[in-house]
């Protein structure tokens, strides 16, 4: 076994061990691009030791569904996938663990006319609004893994030989994820433990509200009653804990939806349905987005925020420090799954159940009526910076820092 | 002299244009394994100029397969792929066209416990029944083709070094498709209508029997009233032609389920569930198989012949010259879609619905009751050589030499 190999058979334990936590008996989905073939039959060959009793893959390729936008009929878009769908929601009922592997190009979709895009997303996003459900109220297990393509370190390394990129994005993923610490399943345990206190301080604080300040950013958020500040360890409905996310340096809560005001200004590119958006600001008012206007991809923003009427308000708020260790490799990664773990940052569209006392157990309705966004989306933005101030406010009026300067206050 | 990349995109749009012949607005489902990516891009490419709706690709990874068949519990194995077979069956119904990739290594599964690989044969046969009825009746268009992996390719040329043998494998497989001729399909509209004057030939003469005799072979079997000859050149419910092989050399019919009597002796080794069969013999008596040898895949032999009650009986009788250009080429393919075409064969299991005449309007019951074999499964094996003959015989008794030293007479 090679040096790369030792460190990928490692990264296929952390994703299988630590992100979706397979258990005997169990069934694993794996959604994943065909270049990530050798990291994809690591984790089936390990699923399948712990005792996963299927290790169903679903493989995509980057060329084909470029493809697709590129030439197929327009009615293509509109359709639901009905069977991805009804075979997904059926998995999660059965309790599947749910892993996706990504390798995506920040510009995969570069070109392709945004109203198939959007109607792609919506179409999709409506058809797996079921298992969405599940997801996000941590009934099922899931989590997302990174591995670097061709474009995607083009991206990221524009300025490094051509065939170094991928190799270097795979250091700085490994890096991310503590594949090169000693013991990284050890490693990662305490971290989520750091992240533990952090989420539990705020919790006993029970802001009212958070209010953010920082160049071309004036935001006020208030949090609904009973929030609750989560990191990336969470537990399914069967008590098994898994980690969402890997890399992840976050705390989150949910905002009230109604209760967003101010203009926030983003600090790093999105990449989003294959297309970037830049240097952009969103208006809100009452929660609600009233106005947009992107440096790029102001048509891409226009549609995100369109796709629903829950995509017009937030459902996230998120804290990272701006001394992370993502951050601090500067690297931009062009990928939320590693920029908002580098930023504070804000998500449009549907809230998490889990983020509120007692939100796992209710239905759509009842977390609409604690104030909780629903949504066929979920677009995490990066409005973290240096610059960056936080002032959490009491029930009482009472106003503190959270943040300064980019950093936690306490 | 084409290069690669001429000869594999020659081999692109013989799948697309030939193969499966998409029309403009149709779906195109597309069965391959990941480690034919560069050939399923390329076809995707090709699908949609020709204007396909929507080209969707399954993919799947042998190595992932085998892991499975090595790891996971037993009795996961008896699960049915539903939504698979649902979907499969939707996109049928709506006229989507079906192409596949084949690349299996011939011995993907050797060694696996033989009731993991029958189970899933029998369950996904079962589950996916309706969805291949509606390709075995050609009601749809559906075709086969393949792609070089490297662990067959090995197995193909177990002396040339591994560079060589895919080279050597994309060569053969690009000579037997005639991608490597500056007008492919051109070439394949000769060659079709030459199998056409055979079928037609055959047709002609209405043959009661068939009689085969070489070492270790001396089989009579009986065809039905109307049974018809045909070539893989078909024509789906809407009219459209397609090919459901390429390669593809032969022309076949159907046996009548009840009318197969005596011996016959394989002659290549059969590929079957990832498993190798050969040096193998079946006896008929009234159609059923009565006794089997093997010198190697017995147990894999049994359990085809064990899978339901049709797959005891034959359901295809196909005829191919031993100086065919893929028997000449000398090279044993360890795949049926290429040995099958380097000598005469024939099928266990189910019929095809269009070798009857109005066969492909008869419902499952009358099919049967013409003699027409149903089975979930269909699998050929090669019995030609150049040593057998086949006469036929006339309603009147008079005897026709059909076949001498494996070639047409």
């Amino acid at each position: 076994m090679t040096d790369f190999e030792a460190k990928l058979s490692k990264y296929a334990d952390l994703a299988v061990q630590i992100g979706v936590n397979v258990q005997p008996g169990q069934i694993l989905v794996v959604n994943a691009p065909i270049l990530a073939a050798d990291f994809v039959r690591m984790i089936t060959a390990k699923a399948y030791a712990i005792g996963a009793s299927l290790v169903k893959v679903n493989w995509s390729d980057a060329s084909i569904t470029r493809q697709q936008f590129e030439h197929a009929a327009p009615e293509v878009f509109t359709e639901p996938p009905t069977w991805y769908a009804g075979e997904m929601t059926e998995l999660a009922e059965k309790g599947a663990a749910i892993l996706n592997v990504i390798a995506e190009d920040p510009d995969a979709l570069k070109g392709i006319d945004p109203v198939r895009i959007s109607n792609y997303q919506k179409v999709r996003g409506a058809a797996l609004t079921k298992y969405r459900e599940m997801q996000m109220s941590d009934k099922v297990s899931w989590s997302i893994v990174a591995v670097p393509c061709q474009a995607w370190a083009d991206k990221v390394f524009p300025n490094v030989p051509a065939e170094e990129r991928v190799n270097k994005l795979w250091e700085a993923i490994f890096h991310t994820v503590r594949l090169d610490r000693e013991d990284p399943v050890a490693a990662w345990q305490e971290h989520l433990d750091t992240l533990d206190q952090k989420a539990n301080v705020l919790n006993a604080k029970k802001y009212k509200k958070l209010h953010y300040i920082a160049p071309g950013t004036d935001l006020s958020i208030e949090l609904p009653e009973g929030h609750i500040w989560a990191q990336g360890d969470s537990i399914n409905a069967k008590g098994h804990s898994f980690v969402a996310n890997m890399p992840t340096e976050e705390v989150f809560t949910a905002p009230l939806k109604t209760g967003v005001n101010g203009t926030v200004r983003s600090t790093k590119p999105l990449s989003h349905g294959g297309n970037i958006i830049d240097g952009f600001s969103i208006t809100f008012e009452n929660g609600r987005i009233v106005s947009v206007s992107a440096e790029q991809g102001q048509e891409a923003l226009e549609h995100l925020i369109s796709m629903d009427e829950g995509a017009k308000y937030l459902g996230e708020v998120a804290l990272v420090p701006h001394k992370s260790p993502i951050s601090e490799s500067n690297i931009l990664y062009y990928n939320t799954l590693f920029d908002e773990n580098a930023s504070n940052h804000l998500a449009i569209g549907m809230a998490y159940a889990f983020c509120l006392e007692g939100g796992k157990d209710m239905t759509p309705d009842e977390l609409i009526a604690h104030g909780l966004n629903n949504s066929v989306t979920h677009v995490d933005f990066m409005i973290g910076s240096a610059e960056m101030n936080i002032y959490g406010i009491s029930a009482d009026g009472t106003e503190e820092p959270v943040f300064l300067n980019g950093n936690w206050a306490f | 002299m084409l290069d690669f990349k001429q000869k594999l995109e020659n081999y692109a749009l013989l799948a697309v244009k030939i193969g499966v012949n998409i029309q403009p607005g149709q779906t195109l489902v597309v069965n391959a394994d990941i480690v034919s990516a560069e050939l399923v891009r390329l076809v995707v490419r090709k699908a949609y100029e020709a204007g396909a709706k929507l080209v969707k690709v399954n993919y799947s990874d042998e190595v992932v397969t085998r892991t499975r068949y090595d790891l996971a519990p037993s009795d996961s194995f008896l699960e049915p792929p539903q939504w698979q077979a649902d979907e499969l069956e939707d996109l049928a119904k709506k006229g989507a066209a079906f192409l596949s990739i084949t690349s299996t290594n011939p011995d993907l599964l050797n060694g696996v416990e033989s009731g993991r690989i029958a189970d899933n044969q029998r369950i996904s046969g079962q589950t996916l029944a309706p969805y291949r009825e509606l390709l075995m009746g050609n009601h749809v268009s559906w075709s086969i083709v393949a792609f070089p992996s490297s662990s067959w390719a090995a197995k193909v040329f177990p002396e040339a070094s591994p560079d060589q043998q895919i080279d050597l494998l994309w060569d053969a497989i690009f000579k037997a498709t005639r991608a490597d001729q500056a007008d492919p399909i051109q070439a394949w509209s000769q060659h079709l209508d030459g199998l056409k004057a055979r079928c037609t030939n055959l047709n002609d003469n209405k043959f009661r029997k068939l009689h085969y005799t070489a070492p270790g072979t001396d089989l009579t079997i009986e065809l039905p009233e109307g049974h018809i000859w045909c070539q893989a050149g078909a024509v789906n419910g809407k009219g459209v032609p397609f090919l459901a092989n390429i390669p593809t050399e032969e022309v076949f019919t159907a046996p009548l389920k009840s009318g197969v009597n005596g011996k016959v002796s394989s002659t290549k080794p059969l590929s079957y569930g990832g498993n190798l069969i050969d040096n193998f013999t079946l006896t008929f008596e009234n159609g059923k198989v009565t006794d089997f040898t093997a010198e190697k895949g017995s147990e894999t032999l049994a359990s085809l012949i064990a899978l339901d009650e049709g797959s005891a009986y034959l359901g295809e009788v196909a005829l191919v010259p031993f100086h065919s250009p893929i028997s000449e080429s000398g090279i044993l393919y360890y795949t049926t879609l290429f040995d099958e075409n380097a000598s005469c064969h024939l099928a266990l299991g189910a019929a095809y619905a269009f070798t009857l005449q109005e066969g492909t309007t008869m419902t499952k019951e009358q099919l049967q009751e013409k003699g027409m074999n149903q089975s979930h499964t269909h699998v050929d094996f090669m019995m030609g050589s150049p040593e057998m003959s086949i006469d036929g015989i006339k309603d009147d008794g008079t005897t026709v030499p059909i076949f001498r030293d494996g070639d047409w007479t």
